[in-house]
């Protein structure tokens, strides 16, 4: 019995030690299973998902409420606002907050942009190697040299060569970097790319809302007229790293004017899927999403949060989550009639959640859209009323007695905005426990535009949360996830004010800058829904408002005409600092102080000195580099 | 956490900085004449309970110990959950002369319940109250400030929810080591033994929340997970042993050893939301919609390590001693050509109490010394990182959705093992019949091609790469000595012991050849964990002879802000040339100067009284709460803030500036420099009283001992300036996981090394009282 059990045993350890001869051969082999490694960027299926990438990184950026902030407050179109932290305060350089090397905002292009350069890289380099078409390739181009656009204009000259040679793909850990001059950037990497793009892109989308030729050609129009103005500097702004403003080519702004005019033209005479749509009002509808004068835009949907990438129910904001419009939108939910909250957190496209960083200026509602009548743009980008809704959150309280003891219903004005300034209106009442006034037989509480505050102003409808996956008649929904519409980063409106501000500048052709203006200024006059009055109004001012454009354009009149069509979309920082008038256009502002119920507007003074034109290197960069402190100091834009 | 009047008092002097307007009013839910205490809604009483069993016995050819236990801990946080069973097997046979056979093996079956956090209990106003105009406690604590919607937890509603909100992870662990041994019959003293140890892990999580449960929102969905993980090892040891003493004085030692062993790992989750029948829990999460699933993920890894070790040593008469040790590792994880390292090893030691000379010596029993030369190796690094990693995006054109790629790590061909050369030079002794006796360790460790994710600039489109980064020292010392002060087995016997321990680390050069990375937070001739920070100085003071340069300093900045060290130029008339700026972060170290523990134990006949406690002298403890990531140090009065001094016109000695003045995000610029603290203190563990039963009728029931005690655990700090301050353990409470990632991801770690642990938001430690009965049939 003994001796039995011995042998089994020892037979056990035979076969353990037969068992380890066979084994120890590829225990050291690692097999990638659950991981993918960088290898299979050379396969079909991942050089197309390296282009998914390059989309989907456009939500670091487009909707990325921190970003968006750094390109609107402290421009002409917003200041910050009562809760506003320091992000808020620094980008408004009004004395309360400063750029420098650690601002998170102004390092955000900078840590987002390099990763896609080098996936664009990747796939340049790799598509003809598993025989993709020239097309994947220019898309990859036209993303790259995006990409570059972006950098350029937000920090000067940037490196080229990430690592592993110009343009090239960067497979090395190498910790030094050289900046190279924006002549460079331009000429060796975007304009290039960009005319690959035009030339081997598509006329019509490949999937819902990626590049085409029309969207290279447009942004190879805004290449060229940026490269311009910064040839020609007219206001002798400084560029970084230093180098002469002559072109490598040898041509002059005026070449460059007249190339985006010439591709901006053939952009408007060879449309493809893209067209103006007929009402300004219809661009910025919810439902209207990915229309056919949206070109490109960074994605969201609500039918997936996993593909949405940010929470549907409660989403925090920075990544990839849609929030800029949080920023803009003022705390309405302390709006209190009758003892009764009476506009209460609902995901619709007037409301949303409010985080009440960024204000408009009055000088907004009092010089940009001085015209509110005629021009429907803006009535269709601002909130002008609050109305009730407090039957949504299971309140059936019927109507609760408003200003002037009048009574109001769901879905009539709580808190209006005046489109007209009216002397008479009484502030003593407190309206809506936020400041709002009375004024004689009126039910709701109102403001004039001139005398709005930090603390509640008209929201911006046009960026707003747009869901449908609730009973929007009876339910609020879920206003505090992250919003799940795409971010607009161009439209084909934006053809006619390219060539009108080429035009401009001397560049000449089939339409002349009024023409060209006049466009969008017609569509512009188009009405078949007023926002602020919730009703249809079919109304045609393009007559009158082609009458009221001046004889002769300015590139003051194309700024101001841009901002009443990209009001708030992360645009303006750009504008004002391509045609250096940003310190002149946004030296001060006015606007009221932090209590609801301040209605006294003080005017704000901002520093904007020519080193702000150029955003500081984040000092993250700078920390990451391996190189002498003298090389670190020398890759650092002056002033910062 | 601040009373309801304090609260009200800091919006106040918010608003005094603020031209008047306080930057969060009273709003929403608040009322003045609430002051609710919500950690005291929230938190209960805690309770655990240990039993264990075991039996044992032999013969002379065989021992065996069976054992079984039960473990259960329930935290001061309803719903916070520990239960733990387990079974223990050990059993030893000599088969004949030469085969012997053994195996050890312990199973684990765990079960911890975690539902709710405590940050929305600390946030939450003290104006807010859980009570409705009649006196009932609120449905759901659902409240509005004027920032913040929240939901509060409390007890009450922790119970009322009951399954609405459910988390249950079950973990079973058995670890088994099964060995056989025979005597080679013609070589005396040679063996060969093979081990083989077999380990089985494996995980299941569920969670489960309800409709509008934990949420603001009435309405939020539902969600659902299910993750389960298995983890299984082997390893195999043949082990060729030799032990012989030759001419009574000559011991000679072999060891030779060839391993290899495994691990491989795999797992799956799955979530969803908006689950039909609440009743489900996790159970059924095919019953929501397919574009209702927001998580889905299975994952695999395997290792692999090959090694062979040889150790000679060779002991003279008790009195000399050398041993040499030679040792080859293969690992899977480091790249190809570079996944084997060979490293020797060599100590002696003299035993001198053994010497003649020391024979008349009676009060010396034990005196020896020990110096030794040892190289070790280090492959801690994440599987599969030298081939580099592509991370997956998600994306969506229109309704077409789709998965990207993107490089997020960059292989690496040349990453090898991180190897360190210890030289260590130790002191055995022991006096007085053994009654004072002790150990001295001095080392030094050179630790070279340190392992680690080195990040890139951004500039470089690629994140990280995993490095050999570097050379690092430790110096360390390490004294324990424990004493028997009194030894009367009739009467009173006193033991004491106490250790004491020292560790200086510093980076000594880095693989680039630079002196720092900044973005690392490495600097040559520090320790690799620092703090690299402003130096906070106090607060600004009308009175400071400076403070007409405020604004150069820090523009926009106000009276009553932290004021951080400048190390910049300055004009001729004292102004600095610059404002205050990166440049002027300074190194910090957080290493104590050295720390300790000590154990006490009375006696007296029956009765037994021990004490055992801990000590730390110098070194910084980083608080999260006091810092800005914790978000309970606004000091906006936007929500509920730790009750800390802080600035006003009257108080302006304090030590946190003025409330509402210059922000950095939510929180007051330099916010990070808040949570620094003097690291010194000296905490007792455990005071633990005990009685024995010796009277004879406990032997007669056949008991052979028992015994009775009670134990406080925790029960009292001292020396701590943090603890003065703040009332909290000193003690960190979130540490640092295997991977030297920090678990409390509340820290800015742009200023702080991974590797530092520091207080926060977790469940507290708290102050326990035990009763045991131990008792031996």
């Amino acid at each position: 019995m003994r001796k039995i059990k011995i042998k089994s045993i020892s037979i056990a350890i035979l076969s353990i030690a037969l068992l380890i001869g066979s084994c120890t051969k590829d225990i050291l082999e690692e097999e990638t299973r659950g991981v993918f490694t960088p290898d299979f960027f050379q396969t079909e299926l991942g050089v197309e998902g390296g282009l998914t990438y390059l989309y989907e990184h456009l939500r670091y950026l487009y909707g990325q409420a921190y970003y968006y902030n750094s390109l609107e407050t402290g421009t002409d179109e917003y200041a910050f606002a009562q809760s506003a932290d320091n992000n808020f305060k620094d980008a408004d350089l009004s004395g309360e907050g400063q750029i420098i090397p650690d601002t998170y905002t102004t390092s955000i292009a900078w840590n987002t942009c390099f990763p896609a350069i080098n996936t664009a890289s990747g796939i340049i380099e790799n598509a003809a190697a598993v025989g993709l078409d020239d097309s994947v390739i220019a898309e990859a181009r036209f993303f790259r040299a995006f990409y570059y656009f972006l950098l350029v204009q937000t920090y000067g000259g940037v490196p080229l060569d990430l690592g592993s040679g110009e343009l090239a793909f960067n497979n090395s850990a190498v910790r030094a970097s050289v900046r190279n001059t924006v002549p460079e950037v331009y000429t060796k990497a975007i304009f290039p790319d960009l005319i690959d793009a035009v030339n081997n892109l598509p006329d019509s989308p490949r999937l819902t809302g990626s590049a085409t030729k029309n969207v290279a050609r447009l942004h190879l129009a805004k290449a060229y007229l940026t490269y311009a103005w910064w040839l020609e500097n007219p206001n002798n702004i400084p560029t970084y790293p230093d180098t002469n403003r002559t072109d490598p080519d040898g041509n002059g702004a005026t070449y460059y004017y007249q190339q985006a005019y010439n591709l901006a033209v053939e952009g408007i005479d060879n449309p493809g899927p893209y067209k103006l749509l007929d009402y300004f009002y219809d661009v910025h509808e919810g439902s209207n999403d990915r229309h056919s004068e949206m070109m490109l835009y960074a994605d969201r949907t609500e039918e997936s949060e996993i593909y949405n990438e940010a929470s549907l129910g409660w989403s925090s904001t920075g990544g990839s989550a849609n929030t800029a419009a949080w920023m803009v939108t003022s705390n309405y939910t302390s709006i209190s009639v009758d003892g009764t909250s009476a506009v209460l957190r609902e995901a619709a496209q007037s409301y949303g959640r409010p985080w009440t960083r960024m204000a408009p200026t009055i000088n907004v509602f009092e010089e940009t859209f001085a015209e509110k009548e005629l021009d429907s743009r803006y009535d269709g980008t601002f909130v002008t009323s609050y109305r009730g809704n407090w039957h949504k959150g299971g309140d059936t309280t019927p109507t609760l007695t408003a200003a002037n003891g009048m009574q109001i219903a769901p879905g009539d004005a709580v808190m209006t905005f005046l489109d007209e300034y009216d002397p008479s209106v009484d502030y003593s009442v407190n309206g809506g426990n936020l400041g709002g006034g009375e004024v004689a037989g009126r039910s709701d509480y109102v403001i004039n535009l001139n005398e709005i505050n930090r603390r509640f102003y008209p929201g911006l409808w046009k960026i707003g949360t747009y869901r449908t996956d609730h009973d929007v008649a009876t339910e609020l929904g879920s206003p505090n996830g992250a919003i799940t519409r795409p971010f607009p980063i161009a439209k084909f409106s934006e053809f006619y004010l390219v060539a009108a501000e080429a035009a401009v500048k001397g560049a000449s052709g089939s339409y002349t800058a009024r023409d060209l203006i006049n466009v969008i200024r017609a569509r512009a006059g188009k009405w078949r829904f007023d926002n602020g009055e919730q009703v249809e109004r079919i109304e045609d001012n393009s007559a009158a408002m082609v009458a009221a454009t001046p004889n002769v354009i300015d590139i003051d009149y194309v700024l101001a005409e841009r901002s009443r069509e990209y009001f708030g979309e992360g645009i303006r920082w750009f504008d004002l600092v391509r045609t250096q008038k940003w310190a002149e256009y946004a030296a001060s502002y006015e606007i009221a102080g932090n209590d609801a119920s301040d209605h006294s507007p003080v005017t704000t003074t901002r520093t904007i000195q020519p080193f702000h034109y150029l955003r500081p290197i984040p000092q993250s960069q700078i920390d990451g580099l391996d190189m002498t402190d003298a090389e670190k100091t020398a890759y650092q834009n002056p002033g910062y | 956490m601040m009373n309801a009047a304090q609260v009200t008092q800091l919006r106040a002097d918010v608003a005094a900085n603020n031209g008047g307007t306080p930057l969060y009013a009273i709003g929403g839910d608040e009322d003045l004449a609430n002051d609710t205490d919500w950690q005291d809604l929230l938190f209960g009483t805690g309770l655990q309970t240990s039993h264990d069993v075991s039996v044992q016995g032999g013969t002379e050819k065989g021992t065996y110990n069976i054992g079984m236990g039960y473990f259960k801990e329930t935290s001061v946080i309803p719903g916070d959950s520990f239960q733990r069973y387990s079974i223990r097997a050990q059993v030893d046979q000599e088969v004949g002369e030469l085969f012997r056979f053994g195996i050890n093996s312990v199973t684990n079956f765990n079960k911890t319940s975690s539902i709710v956090g405590i940050y929305d209990a600390l946030a939450a106003s003290p104006l807010l109250s859980p009570y409705d105009d009649t006196g009932n406690f609120l449905e759901s604590v659902r409240l509005q400030t004027i920032a913040d919607d929240s939901w509060i937890p409390t007890r009450n509603e922790l119970s009322r929810i009951g399954d609405g909100k459910k988390n249950e992870e079950l973990d079973f662990g058995t670890y088994n080591n099964i060995y056989g041994e025979v005597k080679i019959p013609w070589v005396e003293g040679l063996k060969y033994r093979i081990n083989v140890g077999l380990n089985f892990r494996s995980s299941r999580d569920g969670n489960f929340t309800g409709e509008g449960v934990f949420s603001y929102n009435e309405s939020n969905p539902s969600s659902a997970s299910y993750g389960t993980s298995i983890t299984r090892d082997y390893i195999i040891e043949n082990q060729l042993l030799f032990d012989r003493t030759f001419a009574d004085k000559h011991r000679v030692n072999f060891v030779g050893l060839f391993s290899s062993q495994e691990t491989n790992y795999d797992s799956s989750y799955l979530q969803v939301r908006n689950i039909p029948d609440e009743n489900s829990l996790w159970y059924n999460l095919d019953s929501a919609l397919s574009e209702d699933i927001t998580n889905y993920k299975t994952d695999y890894s395997a290792t692999g390590l090959l090694s062979y070790m040889a150790r000679v040593m060779y002991q003279y008469d008790d009195r000399y001693l050398i041993t040499g040790t030679l040792r080859s590792d293969g690992s899977s994880r480091l790249a190809k050509g570079h996944e084997w390292v060979t490293y020797p090893a060599v100590s002696v030691g003299w035993n001198i109490a053994n010497e003649s000379f020391m024979e008349t010596q009676e009060s010396i029993n034990q005196l020896k010394i020990r110096i030794g030369y040892g190289e070790t190796s280090n492959q801690a690094i994440d599987p599969y990182s030298t081939q580099g990693r592509l991370s997956t995006v998600n994306y969506n054109y229109g309704s077409t959705f789709a998965t990207g790629y993107y490089v997020s790590e960059l292989p690496n061909s040349k990453l090898g093992w991180e190897f360190s050369q210890t030289f260590n030079y130790g002191l055995d002794f022991g006096l007085f019949n053994n009654r004072l006796s002790g150990t001295v360790e001095y080392y030094v460790t050179k630790t070279n091609d340190i392992l680690y994710d080195l990040s890139l600039p951004a500039s470089s489109g690629v994140s990280s790469v995993t490095s050999n980064i570097g050379e690092t020292e430790n110096k360390g010392i390490e004294v324990a000595l424990n004493a028997t002060i009194l030894d009367n087995p009739d009467g009173l016997t006193w033991d004491a012991g106490i250790n004491l321990y020292s560790n200086k680390n510093k980076i000594v050069s880095l693989a680039t050849g630079e002196d720092e990375n900044v973005g690392q937070l490495w600097f040559v001739g520090s320790p690799i964990n620092v703090i690299y920070d402003y130096e906070r100085l106090g607060l600004w003071n009308e009175s400071d002879p400076d403070f007409q340069y405020l604004q150069d300093y820090e523009p926009g900045g106000n009276v009553g802000m932290v004021k951080v060290k400048y190390t910049g130029d300055y004009n001729a008339d004292g102004s600095p040339t610059r404002s205050i700026n990166s440049d002027d972060r300074v190194i910090q170290d957080p290493t104590p100067d050295f720390q300790g523990g000590f154990n006490t134990r009375l006696a007296y006949k029956d009765i037994d009284l021990s004490m055992v406690g801990t000590f730390q002298s110098g070194g910084t403890i980083v608080s999260t709460l006091h810092s800005s990531n914790g978000y309970v140090n606004l000091l906006t009065g936007r929500r509920n803030n730790v009750d800390v001094d802080y600035w006003t016109p009257e108080n302006t000695n304090a030590r946190y500036p003025a409330p509402g003045g210059i922000q950095s995000g939510d929180n007051p610029k330099y916010g990070s420099t808040l949570g620094y603290f003097d690291g010194s203190y000296l905490k007792i563990r455990a005071i633990t009283l005990g009685y024995n039963f010796n009277q004879k009728f406990i032997k007669d029931i056949g008991v052979q001992r028992l015994r009775i005690y009670a134990t406080a655990q925790n029960p009292f700090v001292m020396f701590s300036s943090f603890n003065r301050e703040s009332g909290l353990d000193p003690e960190t409470n979130s540490g640092v996981d295997s991977n030297g990632n920090r678990q409390n991801v509340a820290v800015n770690t742009t200023n702080i090394s991974d590797g530092i642990p520091t207080v926060g938001a977790n469940a507290p430690t708290t102050r326990n009282y035990m009763i045991g009965l131990n008792i031996t049939f």
